[in-house]
């Protein structure tokens, strides 16, 4: 029972775990994109965050297939079914809830430790918050043209942004990751494992802590979600490729919109023939 | 005083008719009509990897042009297909909140700091921007059918886990909700909420709600994570894993994906208004 011993699941336990994962946290997150956030004062309450789905599982088990499954789950349930899906830009909280989950799980040694699963909770919400915020500032920042320019801009994003993540962090992220975490990851460790076909996990069977190449890969992540965001908002090459063709005129344009007009007589023609076809042969 | 009480009243009736209309059945309904609801539309009978490619047009090269006419253009396409496409109610109001929220909030926040009203214009275009991708995707995430779409994109190569988280998270989720439910009526019936009559028993009350959903998670939890088990067990049984990498399989799988003239006609015609907007925006 070599397997058995092992933190490291084997292949189609790690499926069961993204599977695990990815279910529970896209309903959370369906939940809480249907449900409305509500104010009390300038605090804002939102539900945004059922982190604590994930987190509590990437704790008890292997956390690359549950930090994963959870981004996953969040992309497919909350995102595609519910036809929010904005392209490029997805791949920033996908990356950055994978990062924040992933390490919040390779914090924990022992998860009957309640300080470390505390304390590894709030890293990994204030982790992802944060890249989120840095991410948003710099979003708006390169999308909108002249951003120096417009009056009460930049300040206004500085504003709000910081005060999201503050509120995000204090409100959202103790109410609903670090209480529920506390609260759920003692009392399943022991009880869930066996229902995989797992080990606990233990001093043993820890796939030791946060190193330099955690860190790296973490950088890496972050930097690649910086850069799919960048690329989502401003392309430089194709913005001179538009200039480019802009300049031609409108000489192109027409030719552009009778190329279109042929094309649709020609497959209206095609279409109507097809149809005569097909009742003469029936 | 008589006026007081109707007055109350009818509050208590308006507030109970917006948690009706906020049941769990509600949310349940809408979410299950916007996948499956609408497979007669137009859109749904389009070919999914044409409507991929449609996408990646109108998902992307917005962000890329600062052009007003060219993105006004965009949008109202968007806007007719969406129409089309006959997307739930919900999901449209949830897209209203979303652009509000990412761009009409920061246009009165810089009011606020001593922007006028020359701040419209640049927010316009990016409202344009956020608005025509939001309405590319809902056009074709939630006028497609689950299953064609991840055989489309499929089609294009994505990893296999992806068309079958897809598929998965479809079948999956009354089931899921289903049980989330039962398991939150159990609790209610068993539990003795605090009473809200007062300002504090509301907070009391909203706070054990809260956590009344937090502990519901338990039993879900490992409920799941049986339920994942035997998912796996059963995929294991029929070769996914082998299945997922294996060409022929794939081809069987993909057979049915077919182009008709519909597709090229819809192409074509969503070319034709676009190259219609680059003439506008180059004579302007």
């Amino acid at each position: 029972m070599e397997l058995a011993g092992k933190q490291t699941a084997s292949q189609s336990q790690k499926l069961m775990i993204f599977v695990l994962t990815m279910a529970l946290y896209g309903l959370a997150t369906l939940f809480t994109e249907l449900i409305p956030s509500f104010q009390a004062g300038v605090v804002e309450f939102s539900v945004e965050y059922f982190l604590f789905i994930p987190l509590t599982l990437a704790m008890l088990f292997d956390p690359l297939s549950a930090a994963l499954g959870a981004a996953t789950g969040e992309l497919v349930f909350s995102e595609i079914m519910l036809g929010q899906f904005g392209g490029l830009g997805e791949l920033e909280k996908f990356l950055t809830v994978t990062v924040g989950v992933y390490i919040a799980g390779r914090m924990v040694r022992n998860p009957q430790n309640r300080k470390m699963v505390g304390l590894a909770a709030i890293t990994g919400t204030g982790l992802q918050l944060l890249m989120g915020t840095v991410v948003d500032i710099l979003k708006v920042q390169f999308a909108v043209e002249d951003f120096e320019a417009v009056a009460g801009l930049p300040e206004s994003v500085f504003a709000t942004e910081g005060f999201a993540f503050l509120n995000d962090l204090l409100f959202s992220g103790i109410l609903f990751c670090l209480l529920p975490t506390l609260f759920l990851v003692p009392r399943l460790y022991g009880k869930i494992e066996p229902l995989l076909g797992m080990r606990p996990r233990d001093e043993k069977a820890w796939l030791g802590g946060i190193n330099g190449k955690v860190v790296l890969g973490a950088l890496v992540a972050f930097a690649a979600a910086i850069g799919a965001e960048m690329l989502a908002t401003s392309g430089t090459p194709l913005i001179e490729w538009e200039a480019d063709w802009a300049e031609s005129g409108t000489a192109l344009a027409i030719g552009m919109v009778v190329a279109a007009a042929i094309a649709i007589l020609v497959l209206l023609v095609l279409k109507c023939n097809a149809g005569k076809r097909r009742v003469e042969q029936s | 005083m008589e006026y007081a009480e109707t007055g109350a009243k009818r509050r208590k009736k308006l507030s109970e008719s917006i948690l009706d209309k906020f049941s769990m059945d509600f949310l349940r309904n809408q979410v299950l009509k916007n996948a499956y609801g609408n497979n007669d539309t137009v859109i749904a009978q389009l070919d999914p990897r044409i409507l991929l490619v449609w996408y990646l047009f109108l998902g992307l090269v917005p962000w890329f042009v600062q052009d007003l006419w060219f993105l006004m253009g965009c949008f109202l396409l968007v806007l007719v297909t969406t129409r089309l496409a006959r997307v739930a109610g919900l999901v449209l109001v949830l897209f209203a909140v979303g652009v509000f929220s990412q761009t009409g909030y920061l246009f009165l926040v810089s009011l606020l700091f001593g922007g006028d009203a020359s701040t419209v214009i640049p927010l316009l275009v990016l409202t344009l921007k956020v608005a025509t991708c939001s309405l590319a995707s809902i056009t074709v995430f939630s006028g497609l059918d689950p299953d064609r779409l991840s055989n489309g994109l499929m089609w294009y190569g994505c990893p296999e886990r992806l068309s079958f988280s897809i598929s998965y998270a479809y079948r999956i989720l009354p089931m899921l909700m289903e049980e989330f439910q039962n398991i939150l009526l159990s609790y209610r019936m068993r539990g003795n909420p605090p009473a809200h009559d007062t300002f504090g028993g509301k907070v009391r009350y909203l706070f054990y709600q809260v956590k009344v959903i937090m502990h519901a998670f338990y039993p879900l939890m490992l409920n799941t994570a049986k339920r994942s088990r035997t998912t796996v067990e059963a995929l294991e049984i029929k070769g996914y894993r082998y299945a997922a990498v294996n060409k022929e399989v794939k081809r069987l799988k993909l057979s049915t994906l077919k182009v008709t003239y519909n597709d090229l006609l819809f192409l074509a015609i969503s070319f034709f208004w676009i190259a219609l907007s680059v003439l506008a925006s180059t004579l302007f």
